[in-house]
């Protein structure tokens, strides 16, 4: 039993982090823009892709393909922020909702269009691979994406932490009207933060593909879990989503465990749903 | 002989453009079913009429309320699962599943919207999404009741009383049916008290309330009045199709859909839904049509991209876009000038002489109880002591004054009045009735106390005269007697030339007045009024000062915060001042003037001299 639960710690804590690096995109983009990015997961499923044809067409390993997939999909939310996110920055909430649900809803499509309906993933030749000790089974690529996922969810802390864009980024998310008195040019770090959003997730995305399928929708599944960490961990906290990451990587080991793998999407929607209301600004978010 | 014929009130309506265009609209749409001898235009037709009818039901509570929510979807499964369940296993006809299947999804949506409401827009849009997905769980994994991703198939057994029939014209009309009775419904609606207190709270919550609209209470009508028509949807798509499964009825991207069709058509709008359904579902018929065969999804680019497009270059949709030209439109139609020459006998609906003072008692009358007494009132943000022991009264007709420096607790003291925020000890009573902490702030208004707010508060998107027709409602229910009485008090506020405009495009002046009218118009006994004249032009607030002096002579007690000094001297009757939370002075303007302590913390030097 003893062993059994360690096994389950272990297996939700490398999910989570896999969670956590995709949810503290969605935690920067909300907590600078005040936008919910409803095309959040479509972008890691264009992730996965990413990795995916880089790996099948020019036999590029999925997680070297991150030193690719990171600073295109940085690019990729420059862009898509200035077309469609800056416009609606100042709109009403509805404008900005479908803006990018209705991103979603392109994104979702052009993959189904492009590569079909069918589920791909990487057979590399770690994929299959464990380490045992003790009677613990550890999954090579699923440890690899854990160390990678905090490593660069450490990065990003340290780049907001320490350099001036990052400082200007978190003056603006703290207050925005005394950060653009500061001379901070925010247009411009809105910009750069929507950028970093979407290449963590894009690199999640990779780091993803030798362990779980891509298809078109693929997306949908893990920002709803997104969401969840995000509204647990605090809407406006990094740091948080981190820790609510890993909160919801254990909660679904273990009631996929101990209740049924069907029911445990079912359990953290109640938690979703009982955190929004009696506690609204998560578990680590300001008030 | 002709002109007695059409003088007669009944038949002379039927010669207007206004009446007779819609009902052209009506009998085309009653023919629309059978003029098509095609199955393939009468699948389209029928559905036109069931999309319309859902995007019109979604617009109930995403399009007037404000409310966005992206979990449809389930209301509509569960209309479906419910109805078929209901056949399939007791053989009960889908008539009476249908209600059956309506009144479960609008208890479920009283269950999760009254705790979601409380969450800002994007959290409930999230918080709806997440319901619905649970949902969709629950249908695809309770597989003894529902056979789960299986699906459920209901067998051909034409028939009235079995909802199925062997054509597809009576499905038609049946759909017809629903579009018409829901166009009936936002009509009947968008014209009401209703109405105007869902738009009114889309628009701003805090102001709605602070005119008495019980805004929870109206959005939960508005969500079960949608989702019902959603569930009987269901039932239909179940009945048309004979098949349901979790993927087709409980789909994120029907959510998507509904407000889709009412934004492009024109989101809050009353035909702006049924619009999007007759442009989009041809539209989605013919590139399934075209691009289909070249591979799926690709009709949902189209979708996705004009969802883009639409909400950031044309938010106003295809019906506001049409608003302009509607009117000249009818205008040129035969019958116009009938109109015309109509109306001009119609009489004005104000007469100019409303700004004459009621029976009037402004002496200050001390033998008198107060009409408001407030009692060691204390509040604390954290640590921070916002209010700190005040205590005050104020008499019947009677001009208090609020003063003091930035932060001192004044709008602090308005809030707690108002039911904005509750005290954390003391006590407020008024007309001798204890209201301490009354709460939520629409049943102060409903009390007779009225506010106005510093950062003024408009409903951008209505105009003018709606505007202060909100906060007429709070004291008569007909749409007619709160356009009488919201006229006249745009008369009196001065705003009668701008009945019309939008309360957006009003200057600064313009949007103060409003807020007095607006307030003014819930028949306040107790008004208060906070920095009514701030950012205001000398002339300007010369002339609020000539409102409010006129407000005051109607005999409505005022309780005034402002910084102006010229204003608050000469209205007042007596002043109050409030520093870091408490109260330092209390006597008439002029002593207040000379008073040290104020003039060290609020006044200045420069005001002795």
């Amino acid at each position: 039993m003893l062993a059994t639960v360690i096994q389950l710690i272990i297996n939700g804590l490398l999910l989570g982090g896999i969670y956590a690096l995709i949810s503290i995109g969605l935690t920067l983009i909300f907590g600078v823009l005040e936008i919910i990015n409803f095309a959040h997961g479509e972008f890691l499923m264009l992730g996965m892709y990413a990795s995916y044809w880089l790996f099948q067409l020019f036999g590029v390993d999925p997680y070297l393909s991150l030193l690719m997939v990171i600073p295109t999909f940085f690019l990729v939310g420059l862009a898509v922020q200035r077309i469609i996110i800056q416009p609606i920055i100042n709109a009403p909430p509805l404008n900005q909702i479908f803006a990018t649900v209705g991103l979603s809803l392109v994104l979702q499509n052009v993959a189904l269009f492009f590569w079909k309906a069918d589920y791909r993933t990487v057979r590399t030749a770690y994929s299959t691979l464990c380490l045992k000790t003790g009677g613990l089974m550890i999954s090579l690529p699923r440890l690899v994406a854990f160390v990678l996922a905090i490593a660069m969810i450490s990065a990003l802390l340290m780049f907001l932490k320490r350099t001036y864009t990052g400082k200007a980024i978190r003056a603006l998310a703290q207050e925005k009207r005394a950060a653009m008195l500061m001379g901070i040019n925010v247009y411009r770090m809105y910009q750069i933060a929507f950028g970093i959003g979407i290449a963590c997730v894009g690199a999640a995305g990779a780091i993803l593909i030798p362990i779980y399928y891509a298809f078109p929708t693929v997306g949908a599944l893990f920002v709803l879990i997104a969401f969840v960490v995000v509204i647990l961990g605090g809407y406006n906290s990094l740091v948080g989503a981190l820790i609510g990451g890993l909160i919801i990587g254990l909660v679904e080991a273990f009631s996929g465990f101990f209740l049924s793998p069907h029911l445990k999407e079912a359990v953290y929607f109640v938690i979703f749903i009982l955190i929004l209301l009696f506690r609204p600004t998560g578990l680590f978010g300001r008030g | 002989m002709k002109m007695s014929f059409i003088s007669r009130k009944t038949a002379h309506g039927l010669f207007l453009p206004k009446i007779y265009f819609p009902l052209v609209l009506l009998l085309f749409l009653l023919v629309l079913p059978i003029l098509p001898r095609n199955p393939f235009y009468e699948d389209l037709i029928i559905m036109i009429f069931f999309w319309g009818t859902l995007a019109a039901s979604w617009n109930l509570v995403g399009g007037f309320a404000g409310q966005i929510s992206l979990g449809h979807t389930a209301f509509f499964g569960i209309g479906a699962y419910t109805s078929t369940l209901l056949w399939l296993k007791f053989g009960l006809s889908p008539w009476l599943g249908m209600f059956a299947g309506a009144g479960l999804a609008v208890l479920v949506a009283v269950a999760i919207g009254y705790p979601c409401f409380r969450l800002k827009s994007h959290f409930f849009a999230l918080a709806t999404i997440a319901f619905a997905e649970v949902v969709r769980l629950v249908a695809s994994y309770w597989r003894g009741l529902t056979q789960g991703g299986v699906g459920l198939l209901i067998s051909f057994k034409p028939g009235i009383e079995n909802f199925i029939f062997r054509g597809k014209i009576p499905y038609a009309y049946i759909a017809l049916g629903l579009m018409l009775l829901i166009i009936l419904v936002s009509y009947s609606i968008r014209n009401s008290r209703f109405g105007f207190y869902l738009i009114s709270l889309r628009e701003d919550q805090d102001a709605a309330e602070s005119l008495g609209v019980k805004t929870s209470r109206c959005k939960l009508i508005a969500l079960m009045i949608s989702v019902l028509f959603t569930a009987i949807g269901g039932t239909f798509y179940a009945q048309y199709l004979l098949f349901i499964d979790p993927d087709s009825v409980f789909s994120l991207s029907f959510s998507i859909e509904l407000p889709l069709l009412a934004i492009i058509g024109g989101l809050g709008t009353v035909i702006g839904p049924i619009v999007g359904a007759f442009i989009l579902t041809p539209l989605d018929v013919l590139l399934r049509g075209w691009l289909g065969g070249i591979s799926a999804g690709l009709n949902f680019i189209v979708y996705g991209t004009v969802l883009v497009v639409a909400v950031i270059y044309f938010p106003r949709g295809i019906v506001g876009w049409l608003s302009t030209w509607y009117e000249p439109f009818l205008r040129r139609l035969p019958g116009a000038n009938l109109a015309v020459a109509l109306e001009g006998t119609v009489s004005p609906a104000f007469s100019s002489d409303t700004s004459e003072p009621k029976d009037s008692d402004p002496g200050d009358e001390e033998t008198k109880s107060p009409l408001f007494k407030a009692q060691s009132l204390t509040k604390h943000f954290g640590g921070l002591a916002a209010v700190k022991d005040v205590s005050f009264q104020i008499k019947k007709g009677e001009i208090l004054g609020l003063i003091g420096p930035n932060g001192a607790g004044k709008t602090t003291i308005f809030n707690l009045i108002t039911g904005f925020l509750s005290p954390d000890s003391g006590r407020i009573e008024f007309k001798g009735e204890e209201i301490t902490g009354l709460k939520p702030p629409h049943k102060v208004c409903m009390k007779y106390i009225g506010r106005t707010f510093q950062l003024v508060k408009p409903f951008n998107n209505m105009t003018a005269l709606e505007n202060v027709m909100v906060g007429a409602f709070s004291r008569v229910k007909k749409a007619k007697e709160a356009r009488e009485e919201a006229t006249k008090m745009l008369d009196f506020i001065g705003l009668l030339g701008h009945r019309d405009s939008l309360a957006s495009s009003l200057t600064l002046a313009d949007r103060k007045r409003l807020e007095l009218g607006k307030a003014l118009s819930t028949r306040p006994e107790l008004l208060l009024l906070d920095e009514v004249v701030a950012g205001l032009n000398p002339r300007e607030i010369e002339e609020i000062i000539r409102i409010i002096k006129a407000i005051s002579n109607q005999g409505i007690t005022l309780f005034i915060i402002e910084h102006v000094m010229k204003a608050i001297m000469t209205l007042s009757h007596r002043i109050i001042v409030l520093h870091h939370g408490e109260k330092i002075a209390e006597s008439s303007p002029t002593e207040i003037s000379r008073d040290r302590r104020v003039i060290d913390a609020y006044l200045g030097e420069e005001y002795l001299a």
